[in-house]
């Protein structure tokens, strides 16, 4: 996996680089600012990228910015937003056009190598890792339409979904069977009001439903 | 304090090549001429004010008894609050008196309202004051301006009048083309119209400042009747100095959240990283080396997160100033980089508020002394009289501080000012350098700082 690094405490870059180098990605650039970032992505074309939201110059969100302006420029890549606090308009900003190969996570969530660089691997795949503390904020604001209905298992299902995680995934982490997850899954579908189709990917959307409250 | 202006100025006159002494250029500025206009302004001004407000005051008594004169007063009321405002500003346009705006009138809803609020309103009671001082004051302004210029210029261009004068006959019977100043006086011959001549010249040139004088007593007035009420310019004041606490608490606490963010809790995450990676290696069964290795960073990071936080701690609240602003102070100057000795006399313990003030003013305007003045001895001197406290910071170094030059001394201009404390700077330029702060020793309500 080849990443680009945008993180402006070097502390945390070195850290960053050693750990990914350790489990034999690639880092091709360590930056840190979302200038920077953003033409060392499109020079690159790394596989995902992780970022920092606060960076120099303001100190305020260009990370998110860049991340964002990224995301429309070059598609295929995954951003990993990382932070050290959750921002549920920071969250839905950057959710806003699609769930594909995006991450926000807390910076906490380095200290679990394994599960880091497996968040990190699926948003590089095209997939979903967002913080647990990300979704309990975007759930605990989003209570409209069918997401009321939703009985708490089922609930705890779309959380893992926003989360990133495939069936047997969430089967895994919730210690239930396949088929069960299956199940409440079918049963989101259902009152989040999400017909079978052909273009859409009803898994991002239930996610985004949600996400977007 | 110079202001940059100010220094300009100074510049661009030593240039020229000689500078015309004070009492010709006063004839270049605009505030002579302004105030010449003003003062003879004064009477028919006066006068009209006078005569309005006498009138109106007569007339709304004798109609007391009828509706008419209560209205009446309230409405001449708020005519003369008018009619001091435009005094105000023409005084403000011509002589630069600078007087401050009043409190706008505010009228209560309902007719019944509003005419109680023009008669309680203490400002229109003041501008009526004032329009009934306006007429001495204006006779004395006019008649100086007239005096003074007429007579003045008439000496000064005595010699080209003097012989078509008539002829003027004294006792003796011999006759004069001049004028008389006794019987035997008379300004005829070269050199005592030479006399009178310099005498125009000595009054013209006096004229300026006889007019400054007596406005400036019309100024006084203006102040005291047409400006704010102290009451008014108090609350003017303390919202001022409320807003520089609010701004620089928010500043404090955003430096504090931007320490934290970069400092202390970044190095955490790190921590947790690396730990993190150690504990894979061992649970992998990988090279315990390198799991020792990456111990040992978390470690030293644990180490400097922890002298981080101390130091953010002690930026919020140092803990030796619980054992009193003396105790802080000796600790404080015992860290500094230039020798500093202290002088310490607290015999009444400030508010903690003050000294945690005093003591921050202590330590940036030692980081001064430190950074800019080039000094190889500091004093600190701290004592307490009569319910405030002072604080004196002085050194031998090169002097030539400023407030607002970059030293951070208009910030704590201000922040001393939320207490109605005051910072005085004397630094002249090859110093020494002396900057002391007075605040009050309580700031709560009962301790009566204001």
């Amino acid at each position: 996996m080849r990443v680009v690094i945008a993180e402006d405490n070097a502390i945390l870059r070195d850290g960053l680089v050693g750990l990914l180098t350790d489990r034999g990605h690639e880092v091709v650039a360590a930056v840190s600012d979302g200038d920077a970032l953003r033409s060392a992505a499109s020079a690159l074309h790394p596989d995902v990228c992780v970022v920092d939201i606060r960076m120099p110059p303001s100190f305020t969100d260009e990370g998110l910015r860049a991340a964002i302006a990224m995301r429309r420029a070059q598609p295929e890549v995954g951003v990993l937003v990382f932070s050290q606090y959750v921002e549920t308009r920071y969250a839905s900003e950057l959710l806003a056009d699609s769930a594909r190969g995006v991450g926000y996570l807390l910076k906490d969530r380095v200290a679990d190598v394994r599960e880091f660089v497996d968040a990190l691997t699926r948003v590089a795949a095209g997939g979903t890792a967002l913080d647990p503390e990300v979704v309990a904020q975007l759930l605990g604001r989003s209570r409209r339409d069918g997401l009321a209905e939703l009985t708490p298992r089922e609930r705890e299902v779309l959380e893992r979904m926003a989360e990133g995680l495939s069936n047997s995934g969430i089967a895994a982490a919730l210690v239930v069977s396949e088929r069960a997850v299956e199940k409440h899954v079918a049963n989101i579908f259902l009152k989040l009001d999400l017909p079978p189709s052909e273009t859409d990917n009803r898994r991002v959307l239930a996610v985004l439903r949600y996400l977007q409250g | 304090m110079i202001s940059n202006s100010d220094a300009d100025l100074w510049q661009a006159e030593t240039a020229m090549p000689r500078r015309l002494p004070r009492y010709l250029t006063v004839f270049r500025e605009r505030r002579t001429w302004g105030e010449l206009l003003y003062a003879l302004l004064g009477l028919p001004l006066g006068l009209v004010g006078f005569v309005f407000t006498v009138v109106t005051l007569a007339l709304s008594a004798g109609l007391l008894v009828t509706f008419v004169g209560l209205p009446l007063l309230a409405l001449t009321g708020l005519v003369s609050r008018y009619g001091g405002s435009v005094l105000r500003r023409l005084a403000n346009r011509l002589t630069s008196a600078d007087v401050p705006a009043p409190e706008p009138f505010h009228g209560k809803p309902g007719v019944l309202g509003w005419i109680s609020s023009c008669l309680s309103d203490g400002t229109a009671w003041r501008a009526r004051l004032y329009l009934l001082v306006k007429f001495p004051l204006g006779i004395a302004s006019t008649v100086t301006a007239f005096v003074f210029w007429f007579y003045g210029l008439m000496c000064v261009t005595y010699a080209t009048w003097r012989p078509a004068l008539g002829c003027n006959r004294t006792s003796d019977g011999k006759c004069h083309h001049a004028i008389g100043f006794t019987d035997s006086w008379q300004a005829d011959t070269p050199f005592r119209i030479f006399l009178v001549t310099i005498g125009g010249i000595v009054i013209t040139l006096a004229a300026p400042w006889a007019i400054r004088g007596v406005l400036w007593i019309d100024k006084f007035a203006q102040r005291l009747l047409l400006g704010p009420s102290p009451t008014n310019e108090r609350v003017a004041q303390l919202e001022r100095t409320r807003a520089v606490a609010v701004d620089d608490s928010a500043a404090t606490l955003r430096r504090i959240e931007r320490d934290l963010h970069d400092g202390a809790q970044a190095k955490l995450v790190a921590l947790a990283m690396n730990v993190g990676l150690a504990k894979e290696k061992l649970a992998e069964g990988g090279d315990p080396a390198e799991a020792s290795r990456l111990l040992d960073t978390a470690h030293v990071t644990a180490k400097e997160a922890i002298v981080e936080l101390r130091d953010l701690a002690r930026g919020i609240h140092p803990p030796v100033l619980d054992a009193g602003l003396d105790t802080a102070l000796a600790t404080l100057v015992a860290q500094g980089a230039v020798p500093v000795s202290l002088s310490a006399r607290i015999d009444e313990r400030p508010d903690p508020a003050i000294e945690t003030m005093t003591y921050f003013c202590a330590a940036e305007l030692l980081t001064n002394v430190a950074k800019h003045s080039g000094a190889r001895q500091a004093w600190v001197d701290v004592r307490t009289h009569d319910g405030r406290l002072w604080l004196r910071v002085s050194d031998d170094g090169g002097g030539g501080a400023r407030v607002g030059s970059g030293t951070g001394l208009a910030g704590l201009t201000d922040r001393v000012a939320t207490v109605d404390g005051r910072l005085t700077v004397e630094s002249p330029e090859g110093g020494p350098t002396a900057v002391t702060v007075d605040v009050p020793l309580h700031v709560s309500s009962h301790g009566g700082a204001v």
